[in-house]
């Protein structure tokens, strides 16, 4: 029997990652802290309290149910302790307006294979499927290759959406259940990536080999201006690409969405003056990349 | 049931190849534009000319048959009409003497003419109020004419006889009062409405040309038939002692449609010598032979069959001026399957080189931009209205063959293209769509889609559509070729659909039934005492008790109806239908001596009225809330929901935040989709419980959208969905409420097909998408395989908004830079800028899927 599952999101009509019409499931819990992550409430495993101050009314009955005495309203909104948060949810329960929430829920694989099936329809007429992303899928390998597993058994195809961070064993789990590998390369340089990331990319490229060689796999680089774009860096990635055999790259050019999420949950986003890169600039890395022989998109 | 399946080996055409092609043509030439710069800029002007022309003809012909009357006033109207070609134009026939003008006809709704002139509805300067300026000259002569018609009133015979058999107290349920029945004719106090033509057929009907017959006789050819129905009953006459009553009918009809063609002929005629005229003084060698080109068309077409594309389209052009000209009111006139029609003219002349790609592209152009110049008066005050005026010119294109062969064709993409680059409101473009639809051609719709920004073209399930005629026992040949119509309604090419809609309003039923029968806006018992609800124990219960009140409405609905059409038939008769429609049928009309509408249709579905009702997803969502909180999860009382929406939330928003936080339709989740389809189909059933009373079956039911949602929400006080008292209430029965479907598309496409659209017309699902879902050549691919997976789970009728959130407010905020914005107002689309806030905040609160 596998164990539940930490989900902080299900996805339907997703068109980016993986092709047709696919759902993402967003698995909780990542080893790296990358500085420009959109999806900061799938860092931590465990459920996390979200407060949304534009939709609190300031009723107080949050603060009076809290069995912590974790929660105080201000002129600000919302405030969290979070050392004495205890997650228990009671608060979510009693808000009507949806102010405060909670990332990320236990399921099983039959709970979240029940809401993959729902887009069958779709998925078979677009060649589409489910996508596990997150945090980082193979941070619950077990979790996820069951749920690979039974998605494939109903004719559901699968995408894996990782940055490679894993134990071989728990890497190799997955891909026996996977179609496809969206994975990700953030930089080549073993100490820019973990000032970028927080962590070394050694695991991360003997994975990339050991992956290239099971499964259909797809680069995909991010593309942060001053972090990871520079001509030389660009070049070493393509490198490491062809080194393992990999004809497709696609660039995923660096967005502000995720900025508000860091506010509700009470953490520091440390790229709040970056921009979207330039056309120009994207432009520029691509065809670097083609230079190389290599099939590069930009996903927009 | 005949099966349809298609022929093995129907050639396929080299789609990416056409579609590139036309890609590459530039419309917006500058002829092009000037023709739309000169309209778009000018203001609209009411004209007088053909009230007088018609008010004249009348007086003087006040002992003839009804139907000759009416085709010696059309005629005075078309020969006294003035007359203007417009710089560059190709495509003849101007509405009015002005740039943008409108008529209108004193005789048929005088009062409401005089009440508009008063009010500054029409005035001689912009105002906030004016829909349209008159000069004053031009003012003078139409109140003279309306006050000669205002004294002249016909009496209420509809009404009367509605008193004498239904009672007093039926006039309660009508639109001035307690408004649970809704639709065109229901109304209690018409006084406003009538002239002598009443209002049955003013408004609401909805007319068709049949091109390919009409073409195919030309004018000419159907003098020549009605002669010989002439011949024919005065041969009858001569041998026996008596002629029927119906011979009688036979002969006047066909005299008639005689002096209606040879009066077209004539005006057309006029055009001809204009431009004739206008060639002998034109300097410019090349505009002089377009003018002496024009000459000879307006002298061929429409007494003679077309001989090229350019023919066709002035044919088209003249008829629909015509129609116009007979009956300014008369704004439901689609354009059709036109796809069809033209294309063995655009195949020929290519072909035989009489014209290049480029000079079709441009003629399809001038006429699209032809046809958006038709205006009608609205006489609703322009602040206060729900939209603007629309003449539903519904182009229809693609489609199966009865052997299920796609027949959509280059015509079909030129015209998507020409809607693409010139981005006017109208005409809308309806995409029949089936399964042996190329993939090249569905994406590309999708793509004109996107670049049009405004829910345009609409997408049509082919299938289903022909399916319902089958059954319903027409012969595959005619079941085949229907066009979509109206707002949301859809007919056969072969029948006319002219008695209207009569709808009941779902969301005053259940605000009655919550009451235990009593209406809380009039103060009256209106309903059966189907219980107090605060002691109702289920859910269940109240479902059953909503029911009972919609079945005892739609027994007041069908009986208002069948007195309606009681009075029509019997009363002396004022009203009559368009003559330019029925001369287009005139092989079902002359054989019978009647018109269309009142018998002359080759079947019964051609006469038979629409039931319809508004409101299944506030009922659903209502009843979810309802269950949720009172009944499963025992958060407040019944009494508490009810003194709450009777306050209408106020003081008590935290229950209404609750009752907006439950589930809701249009996220896939069965726990209030279960009961939307529950609704949905009841209600159906009740409404095809008794058959039509004129032709012993099963009407069509109808699920409106356009602008009735917000009637109807006028009337309506607070609902347990969260919805606020006097609000609109939601529009189309398959879309969700704004901004509550938030799970994604595919969920809402799956809550909208769980429920069947086998009986019914309407029920749009409205989508907005914003553009990063559909900014590439791959997610237009993705969103082609979600439109197939709507139609293969059996959905009827799609349409996509794409925008973006701040283009919306900016356009609210700065509504001079965004005159071009177009969005998709239920059945139609409308440039955003004339939309009341409102219907603007409507628009923008929808979810943004993918945002």
């Amino acid at each position: 029997m596998v164990a539940e599952g930490v989900i902080f999101n299900i996805q339907r009509y997703s068109l980016d990652d993986g092709p047709g019409i696919r759902t993402i499931v967003f698995l909780k819990g990542c080893p790296l802290k990358c500085l420009w992550c959109a999806n900061p409430e799938g860092q931590k495993h465990t459920p996390e309290v979200a407060h949304r101050d534009s939709l609190c009314n300031k009723c107080m009955r949050c603060v009076q149910v809290c069995p912590m005495k974790a929660i105080s309203v201000d002129a600000e909104g919302i405030r969290i302790n979070r050392d004495l948060c205890s997650v228990c949810g009671e608060c979510a329960k009693v808000c009507n307006r949806e102010a405060l929430g909670i990332y990320g829920k236990s399921m099983t694989v039959e709970e979240v294979f029940e809401e993959v099936i729902k887009d069958v329809d779709f998925y078979k007429k677009s060649n589409g499927g489910v996508t596990a992303s997150g945090g980082e899928p193979l941070f619950q390998s077990e979790f996820t290759a069951a749920l690979f597993k039974k998605c494939l058994e109903a004719g559901i195809g699968t995408v894996l959406e990782t940055s490679g961070y894993a134990e071989e064993d728990n890497l190799k789990k997955v891909l026996s259940y996977t179609d496809l590998v969206l994975y990700d390369l953030k930089c080549a340089d073993p100490k820019l990536h973990i000032q970028l990331t927080g962590v070394s990319n050694n695991l991360i490229l003997k994975n990339l080999s050991i992956a290239s060689n099971l499964v259909p796999l797809i680069i995909r680089v991010p593309v942060i201006p001053n972090c990871n774009d520079s001509q030389q860096e660009v070049e070493a990635m393509a490198q490491i690409i062809i080194q393992n055999g990999i004809d497709k790259v696609e660039l995923m050019p660096y967005h502000r969405f995720g900025m508000g999420k860091y506010k509700m949950l009470d953490r520091n986003y440390f790229l709040e003056e970056l921009e979207r890169p330039s056309d120009g600039l994207l432009q520029k890395v691509k065809e670097i990349f083609e230079s190389y022989g290599l099939a590069c998109k930009i996903v927009a | 049931m005949t099966v349809l399946v298609p022929v093995k080996g129907f050639e396929q055409k080299n789609w990416a190849k056409i579609i590139a092609e036309l890609k590459s043509i530039n419309m917006l030439t500058p002829r092009v534009q000037k023709r739309w710069k000169e309209w778009e800029n000018a203001p609209l002007y009411l004209c007088p000319e053909s009230s007088l022309s018609f008010t004249k003809s009348w007086k003087q012909t006040e002992g003839l048959p009804l139907t000759l009357r009416w085709a010696k006033a059309v005629a005075a109207i078309l020969d006294e009409t003035p007359l203007r070609i417009w710089d560059g134009e190709l495509i003849v026939g101007s509405p009015t003497k002005y740039l943008r003008g409108c008529d209108v006809i004193a005789a048929m709704f005088p009062k409401r003419l005089l009440k508009s002139l008063e009010e500054g509805v029409i005035d001689n300067k912009v105002s906030e109020r004016a829909t349209a300026l008159i000069t004053d000259e031009d003012r003078k002569l139409l109140e003279e004419d309306a006050r000669y018609w205002a004294d002249k009133l016909p009496p209420d015979y509809a009404n009367d006889l509605r008193r004498e058999i239904l009672g007093e107290e039926i006039f309660d349920l009508m639109m001035d009062r307690a408004q649970v029945l809704e639709g065109i004719p229901l109304r209690a106090h018409r006084e406003e409405e009538l002239g002598i033509f009443g209002p049955m057929w003013g408004l609401g009907g909805v007319f068709y040309y049949r091109w390919e017959k009409l073409m195919e006789h030309g004018l000419l050819g159907v003098i020549e038939k009605a002669e010989a129905e002439i011949k024919r009953v005065e041969e009858e006459g001569a041998g026996v002692a008596t002629i029927s009553r119906e011979a009688c009918e036979r002969y006047i009809l066909a005299k008639s449609m005689i002096v209606a063609c040879k009066a077209i002929i004539r005006y057309a005629g006029r055009y001809a010598a204009l431009a004739r005229n206008m060639a002998a003084n034109e300097g410019n060698p090349v505009r002089k032979r377009e003018l002496e080109k024009i000459a000879e068309i307006c002298d061929w077409v429409p007494a003679n069959q077309p001989r090229n594309f350019w023919e066709a389209l002035q044919f088209i052009h003249f008829m629909r001026l015509v129609g116009f000209k007979e009956n300014p009111y008369c704004r439901d006139t689609s354009l059709g399957r036109i796809d069809q029609v033209l294309y063995p003219y655009y195949e020929k002349d290519l072909k035989e080189g009489r014209f290049t790609l480029n000079e079709l592209a441009e003629l399809l152009a001038l006429f699209w931009i032809k046809t958006r110049t038709f205006d009608s008066f609205d006489p609703e005050r322009r602040d206060v209205r729900h939209a603007p005026g629309t003449l539903l010119p519904n182009v229809t294109i693609g489609g199966a063959d009865e052997k299920g062969n796609d027949v959509t064709n280059e015509v079909s993409c030129l015209i998507l293209e020409v809607m693409r680059q010139l981005r006017l409101s109208e005409p809308a473009v309806y995409v029949r769509f089936h399964k042996n639809m190329s993939d090249e051609f569905l994406i590309y719709a999708l793509e004109c889609n996107r670049d049009y920004g405004g829910g345009n073209p609409a997408f049509l399930n082919d299938e289903l559509g022909t399916k319902r005629y089958l059954e319903r026992g027409v012969p595959p040949k005619d079941a085949v070729d229907w066009i979509a119509s109206g707002c949301l309604g859809y007919h056969l090419v072969s029948c006319i659909h002219a008695t209207g809609t009569y709808n009941l309003n779902l969301c005053k039923i259940f605000e009655i039934t919550l009451n235990n029968g009593f209406d809380p806006r009039t103060g009256k018992q209106l309903g059966l005492k189907t219980g107090e609800v605060s002691k109702f124990t289920s859910v269940e219960q109240l479902i059953d008790a909503f029911l009972k009140q919609v079945d005892y409405f739609a027994e007041k609905l069908r009986m208002v109806y069948f007195v309606d059409r009681i009075a029509f038939l019997t009363s002396p008769r004022h009203v009559h239908s368009p003559l330019a429609n029925t001369l287009t049928h005139f092989d079902y009309t002359l054989p019978k001596g009647e018109p269309l509408g009142e018998g002359a249709a080759p079947y019964p579905d051609g006469i038979m009225v629409w039931f319809g009702d508004r409101g299944t997803t506030d009922i659903a969502d209502s009843i979810a809330a309802i269950k949720y909180l009172v009944f499963d999860q025992k958060k407040i009382t019944m009494q508490q929901l009810l003194e709450a929406i009777r306050a209408n939330w106020e003081g008590c928003e935290d229950i209404r935040q609750m009752c907006l936080n439950v589930p809701k339709y249009g996220n896939d989740d069965p726990y209030v989709d279960d009961i939307h389809t529950y609704i949905w189909e009841k209600t159906q059933e009740i409404l095809q419980k008794r058959p039509d009373p004129f032709t012993g079956r099963k009407n069509f039911t109808f699920k409106g959208a356009a602008t009735g949602h917000i009637v109807h929400g006028r009337v309506v006080g607070a609902l347990p969905n969260g919805r606020l008292a006097y609000t609109p209430i939601n529009d189309g029965a398959s879309s969700a409420m704004p901004g509550m479907d938030r799970n994604a598309p595919t969920a809402t496409i799956k809550s909208a097909t769980k429920v069947s659209y086998s009986r019914l017309t309407g029920g749009p699902l409205n989508m907005k998408f914003s553009r990063s879902l559909v900014n590439t050549r791959e997610k237009l691919e993705k969103l082609a395989a979600m439109v197939k997976t709507f139609f293969d789970r059996g959905g009827w009728h799609i349409q996509f908004n794409i925008l973006n959130p701040e283009e919306l407010i900016a356009a609210k905020k700065n509504p001079e830079k965004y005159k071009h914005l177009i969005v998709r107002v239920g059945g139609y689309s409308a440039y955003f800028v004339d939309l009341p806030p409102s219907v603007q905040d409507e628009i923008i609160a929808r979810t943004l899927h993918g945002m």
